[in-house]
């Protein structure tokens, strides 16, 4: 179990070694979301290979594309 | 000597309470008259900014929509009542606008925005409004922000959610934050829409628009606003740039 701030909250999250994991563990779409890890945007074609750290602050911005 | 037209005072009096505000000086009213603001999309976005913008004495509006009032739209493109059903966009939105603000000059462009025509349409705007509900064209008009260096109010709202961007030259652009976006249109028809989620994103669009024209206040630029309705979640996301953006990175 892993303690990071997503979206500002304190979240517990199990299994979550990368962005990508994470964003499986959440439940979250790989397609149409920004993720940002510590104030730096990850690209989608690092979400599986980029390290998750403790504390680690990540912000997931889903595209909301209706208008 | 006469009085001026009634409109001329109402026009005066329209700004008294924006010129009010903390940090807009006097005088700015004139700037607003002066200022043209682009609105890509007439639809449940483009709607209220339009109407918002008019009221508060933006001189001209461009309106750009390839599409004709339907019935479904009625719930929030505001602007729009039942007798404008089957008729063009912009032709409606401009009829609604001129009773609300008739010193506004509103030039239509009944046509799609693409690569082709989009420098022709949004040429001389100091402002741009996202107002489309497509992820290509959207991508097609963050290029043209990069490209011209002309501020542009990306907004989109779907289900519960809000979202605004600011663009201002890029660094970051909307491709920092999320790529290519291919395939990430998802449709109202299925995934809903509460009709005021997508009035509030217009109004932070709006409200950022006049900020930007009068020159007051924080910048959006680089910022994601968000909302969820469902979950009474706000949150505002500064963005880094990203160096290696094919559309505003260095290696471009």
């Amino acid at each position: 179990m892993s303690t990071f701030i997503v979206n500002g909250e304190i979240r517990e999250v199990s299994d979550a070694l990368t962005v990508g994991d994470l964003l499986d563990r959440l439940s979250v779409s790989h397609q149409t979301v920004a993720v940002m890890v510590n104030g730096a945007i990850i690209a989608r074609e690092a979400f599986a290979t980029e390290s998750l750290h403790e504390r680690d602050a990540i912000e997931i911005v889903r595209f909301v594309g209706g208008g | 000597m006469s009085a001026p037209p009634e409109t001329l005072l109402t026009d005066r009096e329209r700004v008294r309470r924006l010129l009010a505000l903390p940090g807009v000086r006097p005088g700015l009213a004139e700037r607003l008259a002066a200022s043209r603001v682009a609105m890509v999309g007439m639809g449940g976005l483009g709607n209220p900014v339009a109407l918002y913008l008019a009221a508060q004495g933006v001189g001209a509006l461009t309106l750009i929509d390839p599409d004709q009032v339907q019935a479904h739209n009625l719930g929030r493109q505001i602007l729009f009542a039942p007798s404008d059903v089957g008729q063009s966009k912009v032709n409606a939105a401009q009829r609604a606008l001129r009773r609300t603000a008739p010193n506004c000059t509103i030039v239509t462009h009944e046509t799609a925005l693409r690569a082709e025509n989009i420098s022709d349409l949004l040429e001389g705007s100091d402002l741009v409004i996202d107002g489309l509900d497509r992820a290509a064209p959207r991508m097609i008009l963050n290029r043209w922000a990069v490209a011209s260096a002309i501020p542009v109010l990306f907004g989109g709202a779907i289900g519960y959610e809000a979202q605004v961007f600011g663009v201002r030259g890029g660094k970051p652009c909307l491709y920092c934050l999320f790529g290519e976006l291919q395939g990430a249109d998802e449709d109202c028809v299925v995934a809903g829409v509460l009709g005021p989620v997508v009035g509030l994103a217009a109004m932070v669009q709006a409200s950022e628009a006049l900020k930007m024209l009068l020159g007051t206040g924080q910048s959006m630029v680089g910022r994601m606003w968000t909302y969820d309705a469902f979950s009474l979640k706000t949150r505002m996301v500064s963005v880094p740039p990203r160096r290696d953006c094919p559309v505003c990175g260095d290696g471009r």
